[in-house]
């Protein structure tokens, strides 16, 4: 064996292994803390304060926000210099830096910014603060609509072709097949129509919200639709038993057919009333 | 008497005056390919303290005042903006006490809205100066992802980005 070779060899694993092991020596550990408390020009704690904290170096970045105490903290930092900003609402952004050692627990207090408040111009807290809750609720009415939009908007499928179909339907040269498909598409235009409406009635009212613009149109137009959506299908089923009886359809649901076109127009009405919009 | 009144002068002008917002218009644009939409406040407030030749003015206005002509659409805008948890729109900006001479000013304005901060640079308003009383007009060219907000879908079709805000403010000399 020819010993040069295995000298070679050896010395590699030597250095393989030495590099190994400084791995942890050179690889900056995540362990730094950084907390305080963040106040407003008067001292007083400022919750829902948002510190974004930056490193200067890395350009890697966390947030987090302040609890009702006016409290923060964030952990697992890796050492070195950072960028602190603190913001909040009625406040303008203080930015402060900062020197981040290995291990260590820092307290940074920070003080925003803000000759004036919101609070000077005469403004309640009330007014001022928000809530989750209260954007939660919004998300909520926003979803539900656009669900009860899309169930609307696809409900004019089977809608239109209820119609095209009713005149065949009802007519004198009728057959069996035309009604049943009349009733089934019928069917489930009521069945999409009133799990659209169940979506608008449901969403989430927003207090002390006026009506106002086309939306009136559309509300205003669910009392001849909504009522319509419900008189159609009785009048139908009494005219479907009267035809099927083989008799010419009388009395009152002789009207299903007005109704029902009644009904559809002022359904295509409300679509447009808010279609034009976003 | 009149050594009295030339000893006051400098104690005048170094006390710090005020600027009250008494009345604005503001009045926001969005741009979709179908469809202009223009959202109009009138319930801004405004104050500038200046001090040392420098003033620092605070306008705020509740997000849910912009009225576009639509409560629903003004509902959805609210949403999408966040308006639920960040009730307010606050316009914070420091000029030279000078500046109330000149007929333009270049501002520097920090935004706060939807819960972001962002900064417009250099942003030019008009102003006439009347009396006590000045004018100031300008737009202010806001950008929708400035603020994190997704800007809101006609027919899937986002608005554009870009909801220029339109200013019309009137300030009083309050010392």
């Amino acid at each position: 064996m020819n010993p040069k070779p295995s000298k070679f060899i050896l010395g590699a694993w030597i250095i393989a292994l030495l590099s190994l092991l400084s791995f942890p020596l050179r690889a900056q550990v995540a362990d730094a803390t950084l907390a305080g408390t963040v106040t407003d020009p008067a001292s007083k704690v400022v919750p829902n304060a948002k510190i974004f904290i930056k490193n200067v170096v890395t350009r890697q970045s966390v947030e987090t926000q302040t609890d009702s105490a006016g409290l923060y903290k964030l952990s697992n930092l890796v050492p070195g210099d950072y960028e602190v900003s603190v913001s909040a609402e009625g406040f303008s952004t203080n930015t402060t830096k900062v020197m981040i050692a290995a291990g260590t627990k820092q307290t940074l207090n920070l003080t925003l910014a803000g000759v004036l408040s919101l609070g000077d111009l005469g403004f309640s807290p009330a007014q001022t603060q928000g809530s989750a809750q209260d954007q939660a609720r919004l998300n909520k009415r926003s979803h539900m609509l656009k669900i009860h939009q899309r169930i609307g908007l696809i409900d004019t499928v089977p809608l239109v072709a209820t119609v095209i179909l009713g005149a065949g339907a009802g007519g004198k040269s009728t057959s069996s097949t035309d009604r049943f498909a009349h009733l089934a598409l019928g069917s489930v235009t009521g069945d999409l129509y009133f799990l659209s409406a169940y979506y608008a009635i449901r969403a989430p009212k927003i207090q002390g919200t006026e009506t106002r613009g086309s939306i009136r149109l559309h509300k205003a137009l669910a009392w001849i639709h909504g009522p319509g959506m419900i008189l159609t299908p009785i009048l139908g089923i009494m005219a479907f038993d009267q035809k099927s009886n083989g008799e010419k359809v009388h009395g009152i649901a002789s009207a299903h057919g007005a109704v029902a076109i009644v009904t559809a127009a002022a359904y295509g009405a409300s679509i447009l009333s808010v279609s034009i919009k976003f | 008497m009149v050594f009295f009144l030339l000893l006051g002068i400098p104690i005048f002008a170094q006390t710090d005056s005020q600027w009250v917002l008494e009345q604005s218009t503001l009045t926001y644009h969005v741009t979709h390919p179908l469809h202009q939409v223009d959202g109009v406040s009138h319930a801004a407030r405004g104050k500038g303290v200046c001090h040392a030749g420098q003033c620092d003015f605070l306008i705020a206005v509740p997000v849910k005042t912009f009225d576009s002509g639509d409560s629903n659409r003004d509902l959805h805008m609210l949403q999408v903006t966040r308006g639920g948890q960040f009730p307010m729109v606050t316009v914070r900006t420091r000029l030279p006490e000078s500046a109330s001479a000149s007929a333009t000013i270049h501002a520097d304005l920090e935004i706060q809205f939807a819960g972001q901060t962002a900064k417009y640079d250099q942003v030019l308003f008009q102003q006439k100066s009347q009396g006590n009383e000045i004018r100031i007009t300008g737009t202010i060219p806001a950008i929708l992802t400035d603020f994190k907000i997704d800007p809101p879908s006609l027919l899937t079709v986002a608005v554009k980005n870009e909801m220029p805000v339109r200013v019309e403010m009137t300030w009083q000399r309050q010392k």
